[in-house]
């Protein structure tokens, strides 16, 4: 808070015009990721037709109809999913006190995968359906994260970003083990769900995506009223709670925050990994440590990396396309390995 | 001093003009390990979606030329060529884990953790589909070189072996690469995808005759390696001055124990793809089992390593059938709880 925003004040600009600043910038720079992400594709569509399409759609206009009936749902989800794993990171990395805290490396997206996978092989059609899917993905993801913290809390040093990097990878990798087996087992499984597998933003329809929307703002309303909290917490767990922070109420809120998160992305676009690792570490040193403005700019940036990640996965073989999870595994396995010989001495 | 020696259990041994020390303890000790291989091997015989009573079986292993084609094919063509690659696939992991954790000092390391499997794959994957005429003996080749370039990449980057960063920096580089993997999967051509997928999950299913025997020829360059610099890493392990003191060339070992693990990982994984966890597990319970100098460890480990994925497989094999579920994916359920319990016995330390 305060401590930040004096530590990180330079002379030039105030810690709030530099926070403006970046919101200006992140801002216009999804918005102009996301005029080019409509418009890339089998038929491309200029500028200018997809911003007139979006402010005065005209149904017997050919173009216009492709954007609103075809792109503009993959256009929304992958901006919902980038904000929502985005911002999850952000809160990740608070609250585990975890420079390398993540969904896809703390193993919430395996877990989540893995319940939704158990959940459509068992049969359940209200939970397999879009309504259940992103509770039941945020109940898996909330469970493996709780496993993961338990266990790295363990033992005389405490939760150790180490430890608990070493312990999210051990359970994402028993969870996607037993995930490959299930869709091994059971065929039908496997059809219904091969496609959200490969981390894609592929063949959604309108009913998931609204209630995946519905759990992302929820978890980010929440989050956001977390944030002052979660600023005391960063300052060691006994001056918060000498300054009257309830802090296993704020880590318990923050932890069932980020997994309501990481459960709906991955309800909705499948394991998309390294987004919330990236977006955050570039912002920090920009805007200070302050989550009030880190979470909702690591929302923004994070839609805007997602779709920059799209993008690409569709631009650089084309006509064929990569997975979206395979563009931010590439982008975001380099930031991992230097955050990890850095910080980790 | 010698009777030092004979108190801490050695004798010494003369066999053809050669004399040597061994610890008749330990002799025994894995040579009962290998029995029970032995014997896992030939419990798994039997079983299968076609079963095969044990006069049957061994009638048909023991004089071939009179069972029935029917039996002959079964067994000698698919049972026990898979029951071998099992065998020699796990060993090799075994070694390669066990020389890992000594080189390193780093209970944590096992080259199929830090990248060295999918660095293999790519190049293998590669070959597979820009080459696919090219014979199965050059896989492992390709697949070393693969995973031999990432090893060197990994170790520059990490620079210390001995931290447990060094483990963090190979899984981030492993998925990076598995990553370049899934680019493969989604552009190549669908039909050389899917025999790369069969490979990759880990699956025993695919073992033929041939590739028992590149396994096999590679299970000894790699052990040879190992074995023959054995004596030197033992002295190593008493920190470098004293070991180069004692007269160790002390490079010329590492980079010979670096490379035995990466390339026998690699030509594990160009045989039967990518099976985890091995390398890690089976030093430790190696360890726990027997203990003993360098020379000790490797047989323990290897034994070990082809007793769990002989273990593994025919879990896999018998749990779901008809349905096999590949070695791989039995190999990680298995293995996870047991990393978490190494990483409990650090906790106070990481």
């Amino acid at each position: 808070m305060t401590a930040a925003s004096i530590r990180h004040k330079q002379p030039g600009l105030s810690a709030s015009g530099r926070a403006s600043l970046a919101f200006v910038c992140t801002s216009s720079l999804l918005v102009a990721l996301a005029i080019l992400h409509i418009g890339i594709g089998a038929r491309f569509i200029g500028p200018q037709t997809v911003v007139s399409a979006l402010l005065s759609y005209d149904p017997t206009n050919f173009a216009h109809k492709i954007v609103v009936d075809l792109r503009l749902l993959r256009l929304l989800s992958g901006i919902v999913v980038g904000a929502a794993l985005g911002s999850a990171g952000a809160l990740l990395q608070s609250v585990a006190r975890n420079p390398l805290g993540e969904p896809h490396i703390l193993g919430l997206n395996a877990g989540a995968a893995l319940a939704v996978v158990l959940a459509t092989a068992l049969g359940g059609t209200w939970l397999a359906g879009p309504l259940g899917r992103p509770l039941v993905a945020s109940i898996g993801a909330a469970t493996v994260f709780c496993l993961v913290i338990a266990m790295a809390s363990a033992g005389r040093s405490g939760l150790t970003p180490i430890k608990a990097t070493l312990c999210g990878i051990a359970f994402s990798a028993f969870a996607s083990s037993l995930t490959a087996a299930v869709l091994i087992l059971d065929e039908q499984t496997l059809m219904d769900l091969r496609i959200w597998l490969a981390g894609d933003l592929a063949g959604l329809t309108y009913p998931a995506f609204g209630y995946a929307a519905g759990a992302v703002a929820l978890g980010m309303g929440a989050s956001l009223l977390l944030a002052p909290y979660l600023n005391v917490l960063a300052m060691g767990d006994k001056v918060a709670a000498g300054l009257g922070v309830r802090v296993v109420l704020v880590r318990t809120g923050g932890l069932i925050c980020a997994a309501l998160l990481s459960g709906a992305a991955v309800s909705l676009a499948g394991p998309v990994g390294f987004i919330g690792l990236v977006v955050p570490h570039i912002l920090r040193p920009i805007v200070g440590n302050d989550m009030r403005i880190l979470l909702p700019l690591s929302a923004i940036g994070g839609a805007a990396l997602l779709l920059a990640a799209d993008i690409a996965a569709r631009m650089i073989v084309a006509p064929q396309e990569l997975a979206t999870g395979v563009m931010t595994a590439i982008a975001g396995a380099p930031v991992f390995i230097y955050l990890a010989s850095r910080s980790l001495r | 001093m010698s009777d030092l020696l004979r108190n801490s259990g050695y004798r010494a041994v003369s066999l053809a003009g050669i004399s040597f020390l061994a610890r008749p303890r330990i002799v025994l000790a894995c040579l009962g390990l290998a029995v029970i291989v032995l014997l896992v091997g030939l419990a798994s015989l039997p079983a299968g979606s076609f079963d095969l009573p044990l006069p049957d079986l061994l009638h048909t292993i023991l004089r071939p030329q009179e069972a029935s084609s029917e039996h002959r094919y079964i067994v000698w063509d698919i049972r026990l060529p898979r029951i071998l690659i099992a065998i020699l696939s796990g060993a090799m992991l075994g070694l390669s884990g066990a020389a890992m954790q000594s080189i390193t000092r780093n209970g944590l390391a096992d080259p199929g953790l830090i990248g060295v499997k999918e660095g293999t794959a790519v190049m293998v994957l590669s070959l597979i589909i820009f080459l696919p005429q090219s014979a199965v003996l050059w896989r492992p080749v390709a697949g070393m070189m693969g995973g031999l370039l990432v090893a060197v990449l990994v170790v520059t980057l990490a620079r210390d072996m001995s931290k447990v960063r060094f483990i963090l920096i190979g899984i981030g580089v492993s998925w990076f690469f598995s990553a370049a993997l899934a680019i493969f999967m989604t552009t190549a051509n669908i039909r050389d995808v899917q025999t790369a997928m069969v490979w990759l999950a880990g699956s025993l299913h695919a073992a033929t005759w041939p590739l028992v025997i590149v396994a096999f020829v590679w299970l000894i360059v790699g052990g040879a390696l190992l074995y023959l610099t054995a004596r030197a890493a033992d002295v190593a392990l008493l920190g470098n001055g004293t070991a180069i003191g004692l007269g160790v060339r002390l490079q010329a070992i590492s980079f010979l124990r670096f490379a035995g693990p990466v390339l026998l990982t690699a030509a594990s994984v160009s045989c039967v793809g990518s099976l985890g966890f091995v390398g890690l597990i089976a030093p430790h319970i190696g360890r726990f089992l027997i203990g003993g100098n360098q020379t000790a460890l490797l047989t323990s480990s290897a034994l070990t390593g082809a007793a769990l994925v002989l273990i593994a497989d025919t879990i896999g094999r018998l749990a779901f059938a008809p349905l096999q579920i590949p070695a791989g994916i039995v190999m990680s359920v298995l293995g996870v709880p047991f990393f978490l319990l190494l990483l409990w016995r650090r906790r106070d330390r990481l």
